[in-house]
């Protein structure tokens, strides 16, 4: 049993990893039906830039995060300013796969180029911010960075609930979304909201990317992966579905804790994406694919 | 240029006061090297109701969707006097001037009261002043069939229902003038003239009206003035004269 509960626990913390990176794809989806591939990048930059200004430039903690924090809500910025622009608000507008694959694609190799060159390509983390060993309930173990993740999850999945569902500001985000030239009848600036929510997402998952840090360390190619599975995680909420891609998220993390712990650790990773290329073909239509597909 | 109304003073005439509440000079709109509207020029009254009319194809919707703004047009607009801002949906909406496009262009995944509820968003941000507002709750009023479906999603209504939707988001957004396109396009006759029906009570209630339709016996069932559109030239003439 405790086996379970520490295995369940493991797996809700990676699952809350990525359920909130599909929950940052799909909402910027939502918006601008772009895929954002290069979400995990940015919790590279997170963990490693506060690793690198406070453990090589020595700078306190609080302004290590605060400057990494900026410097990526100013880098999503130019990036929406000026490439998003051209590809999407100019004269050219372009539209359809190159759009929603290739710039965020590209945006995902720049960002590790410069990573690269930057922090060097060892295993780094930032530090700790909740130190001490892990907490006891009986037989369960809980890590402290686990919480703080968990904690972070809770927090920042709420606030987007409740600005979605309760604001008419988030209601103006969904129905730009849903129809472009519908929400610019009504005023919303569907611009507006691509870039607010492109800069949000950013620094949520360098957030991620700091507070989870230490339990797997990063390097500069950690971003791919984490991108790779919130896009999954996304993809069973047709991209559009938030919520969705909340549980499916949770459900990878968790799924993928037990197959490790009870089936093989070697081959957990194979056997989990086998479970879920085995659920697509069997339920399609409900896990949201169809909806994905044909928009 | 032709000049039907008075020049209305700086102050935001009341509705019914005879005013000019739009005109539309040398308005030209084209997509790429396609010319879709040469030179339209007309004037509606405060209080009017209007119809443009012609034949499919002949650039009627593209009157309406420059005006509004919501695609680039040559030519001057002005709404109550004041010189429209080309290419800004938002200015003509805060200034008076709301479309119910051409295909309703909904939310479909959103629900249907929040589909009317977004109307409000042309002149506020804060959702329970949108709420508690005057017109959202005449939008509401004015269409009791859909009181059953305001939880439903609004992909899920059918065509007349959804059209009511997109008339009732129009009037959330408090407009002077409310500018409908094809408003039955594919309904049943018995839906079109509820459709009309309801057109005609906003119209009673002092909302000055544009309504562009192909079919223009129904139209001037409702309308006093009309705006007829041959191969992207308009002509101004008052209903029943031509």
């Amino acid at each position: 049993m405790s086996k379970f509960g520490n295995l369940f626990i493991a797996g809700i913390t990676t699952g809350a990893i990525y359920a909130m990176f599909a929950v940052c794809v799909s909402v910027w989806y939502r918006v601008s039906n772009i895929l954002n591939l290069a979400v995990g990048d940015f919790a590279m930059v997170g963990a490693l830039g506060v690793d690198n200004l406070y453990r090589v430039k020595g700078l306190p903690l609080p302004v290590a995060i605060v400057c990494t924090l900026l410097v990526v809500a100013a880098f999503a910025y130019v990036y929406d300013q000026v490439v998003l622009r051209i590809a999407q608000d100019g004269p050219h507008r372009m539209d359809g796969i190159v759009v929603t694959f290739f710039f965020t694609f590209a945006l995902s190799f720049f960002i590790d180029g410069v990573a690269k060159m930057l922090f060097g390509t060892d295993v780094h983390a930032a530090p700790a911010l909740w130190n001490g060993a892990s907490l006891s309930l009986g037989s369960l173990h809980f890590e402290r960075a686990g919480l703080l993740v968990l904690a972070c999850a809770v927090i920042i999945g709420g606030a987007f609930w409740v600005y979605i569902r309760f604001t008419l500001g988030g209601k103006a985000l969904e129905a730009s979304g849903e129809n472009a030239v519908g929400a610019r009848i009504v005023g919303i600036d569907t611009r507006r909201y691509r870039r607010l929510i492109f800069i949000g997402t950013a620094v949520i998952a360098a957030v991620f990317g700091i507070v989870e840090s230490p339990i797997t360390g990063f390097t500069y190619l950690s971003g791919a992966t984490i991108s790779l599975t919130g896009f999954l995680a996304a993809a069973y909420g047709g991209f559009r579905k938030p919520g969705r891609a909340l549980l499916a998220g949770l459900f990878i993390g968790v799924l993928e804790a037990m197959l490790g712990g009870y089936v093989s650790a070697e081959y957990g990773d194979t056997v989990l994406y086998a479970i879920l290329a085995a659920m697509v073909l069997a339920w399609p239509r409900q896990l949201g694919f169809e909806s994905a597909v044909s928009g | 240029m032709t000049a039907t109304g008075s020049t209305p003073d700086e102050s935001v005439p009341t509705n019914k006061g005879g005013g000019t509440a739009l005109a539309v000079r040398n308005l030209s709109v084209a997509y790429g090297n396609v010319v879709a509207v040469h030179d339209a020029t007309f004037t509606v009254a405060e209080g009017d109701a209007c119809a443009i009319i012609g034949p499919n194809g002949n650039g009627k919707s593209s009157i309406l969707m420059g005006v509004t703004g919501m695609i680039r047009r040559r030519g001057a607009v002005d709404v109550f006097g004041a010189a429209a801002r080309n290419g800004d949906v938002r200015w003509a909406a805060r200034h008076g001037l709301t479309l119910v496009p051409e295909r309703r262009q909904l939310y479909p995944e959103l629900s249907t009261a929040d589909n009317i509820l977004l109307g409000c968003y042309t002149w506020t941000r804060n959702i329970g002043r949108a709420r508690r507002s005057e017109p959202f709750d005449r939008a509401i009023d004015l269409f009791p069939e859909l009181r059953p479906h305001l939880k439903q999603l609004a992909g899920t209504l059918s065509g007349g229902q959804q059209q009511m939707v997109a008339i009732a988001r129009g009037l959330a957004a408090d407009p002077k003038i409310l500018a409908v396109d094809e408003p039955c396009l594919g309904l049943a006759e018995a839906v079109a003239k509820r459709v009309y029906d309801a057109l005609a009570k906003i119209h009673e209630q002092g909302t000055t009206l544009i309504v562009v339709e192909e079919a223009p016996r129904r139209a001037l069932t409702l309308c006093n003035r009309r705006v007829e559109v041959r191969n992207g030239v308009a002509g101004d003439s008052v209903a029943g004269a031509a």
